[in-house]
């Protein structure tokens, strides 16, 4: 079970369908460890239908019912949501985004410990990556212009506030600074979702910085 | 606008009650009952209108083509409705929300491989227990919503039926970000939704 959820804010604006894609997937990816917060959901959901139900209805024509009663034999689209199999350890929607499995995706190596994966999500603010943190690497020291959400993903990582395993939600105001290390035991693979580039600190790393622009999309 | 009137004294809902909505949802998946679906659609698709046209982001035209896309969904999904999870109309407003930001993604030309229902699925996998759990809930949410303070459930429709991010609340009705972000929350502790964080 994670420790470090998303607050009610992020959910409450995710059941809205007012959060950005990329952080709303990753609020998605976040509920499939998470019990508690899919109870929270579930309550904001009726939240949402609560008032839904109350909403000022407008005038619909005669008309249009008409012409919905033609359209119901068209045959449906074929886009399926993909249901979560219980027991996944990949939540449904990064299987989506990758098409296939960590393995099958495009890893760019940013250090000897440290790769990254851009999907794409078609948000245009967002980047949303995948990084591969080696057993015992480290994320060079870098603080950010704008946000943060970390997940991870598997294995588990810590920094200067704590130890992080699968399934936990961290958000990072920009300006905070801080340096992950992978633990020792596995590598680690998180989901990071960026509205503005990462800058590395420190003279080792500084040369890294044209290198990790902000690739939104 | 309970569909159930009568009944309500009963507030255990170990089993589903019979109600009106659900009932036309199973007689569509049972037989494709088109008068069950004339029924439904009298009903739920003025309110789906004026879903789409709260915050007024959407034309007329495309308030309409909203209301008929939701409906055809409601029609080629109802096989997946499960009275034991949700009331009738906690899934056709789930349904009505994804199809609306699916529309506005579209309007905006946004380029994306995910439909709104991928990132927030209108049916949660939870178990039979938690499943009493939520309708339980979703009454109890009902009941609550009526006392709320008006700054409250104003805020709540801000965010939820006009689709309307915090900040863009806060700016709308000139408050601090803050003070959006904590009525929010006030509320949702009035309607003892729970927080984790
Ligand atoms: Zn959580």
């Amino acid at each position: 079970m994670p420790h470090y959820h998303p607050d009610i804010d992020f959910l409450t604006a995710h059941v809205a369908g007012t959060l950005p894609l990329a952080q709303s997937a990753c609020v998605a990816a976040h509920l499939n460890y998470c019990h508690e917060c899919r109870r929270t959901v579930s309550g904001l959901q009726e939240v949402g239908a609560a008032l839904f139900e109350r909403v000022a209805p407008e005038v619909v024509s005669e008309q249009l019912l008409d012409m919905t009663l033609a359209r119901l034999d068209e045959e449906p689209p074929l886009h399926f949501a993909r249901q979560q199999a219980a027991g996944e350890k990949t939540p449904a929607i990064l299987q989506r985004l990758m098409n296939g499995d960590f393995a099958d995706l495009v890893w760019k190596k940013v250090t000897r410990k440290l790769a990254i994966s851009y999907l794409r999500t078609g948000d245009p603010g967002h980047e949303f990556a995948l990084y591969h943190i080696r057993a015992g690497g480290r994320i060079p020291l870098h603080d950010h212009c704008g946000d943060e959400i970390t997940l991870v993903l598997q294995g588990g990582f810590s920094d200067a506030d704590g130890d992080y395993h699968a399934g936990d939600f961290l958000f990072r105001r920009s300006g905070e600074e801080h340096a992950p290390t992978a633990l020792q035991s596995e590598d680690c693979i998180c989901l990071g979702v960026l509205d503005a580039p990462l800058r590395f600190r420190g003279w080792a790393h500084r040369w890294m910085n044209p290198f990790v622009q902000l690739r939104p999309g | 606008m309970s569909p159930s009137g009568s009944d309500r004294q009963d507030s255990s809902i170990a089993t589903p009650r019979g109600d009106e909505w659900s009932d036309c949802l199973l007689a569509i998946a049972r037989s494709a009952d088109r008068a069950a679906f004339t029924r439904l659609f009298r009903h739920f698709a003025p309110l789906i209108k004026g879903f789409a046209l709260a915050g007024s982001r959407l034309s007329a035209n495309h308030a309409d083509e909203l209301v008929q896309e939701v409906m055809i969904k409601v029609w080629q999904k109802a096989a997946a409705f499960d009275p034991n999870k949700a009331a009738a109309s906690t899934w056709i407003y789930t349904i009505a929300r994804n199809c609306r930001t699916d529309l506005f993604r579209r309007l905006q030309k946004f380029d994306t491989p995910l439909a709104a229902e991928d990132v927030a699925p209108d049916g949660a996998d939870e178990e039979p227990f938690e499943q009493i759990q939520s309708r339980r809930n979703g009454q109890r949410v009902r009941e609550l919503m009526a006392g709320l303070p008006v700054d409250q459930a104003q805020i709540l429709a801000k965010v939820y039926m006009e689709g309307k991010s915090h900040a863009e609340a806060a700016a709308e009705l000139d408050l601090p970000l803050g003070t959006v972000k904590s009525r929010v929350r006030l509320a949702l502790q009035k309607l003892q939704i729970q927080m984790t964080a």
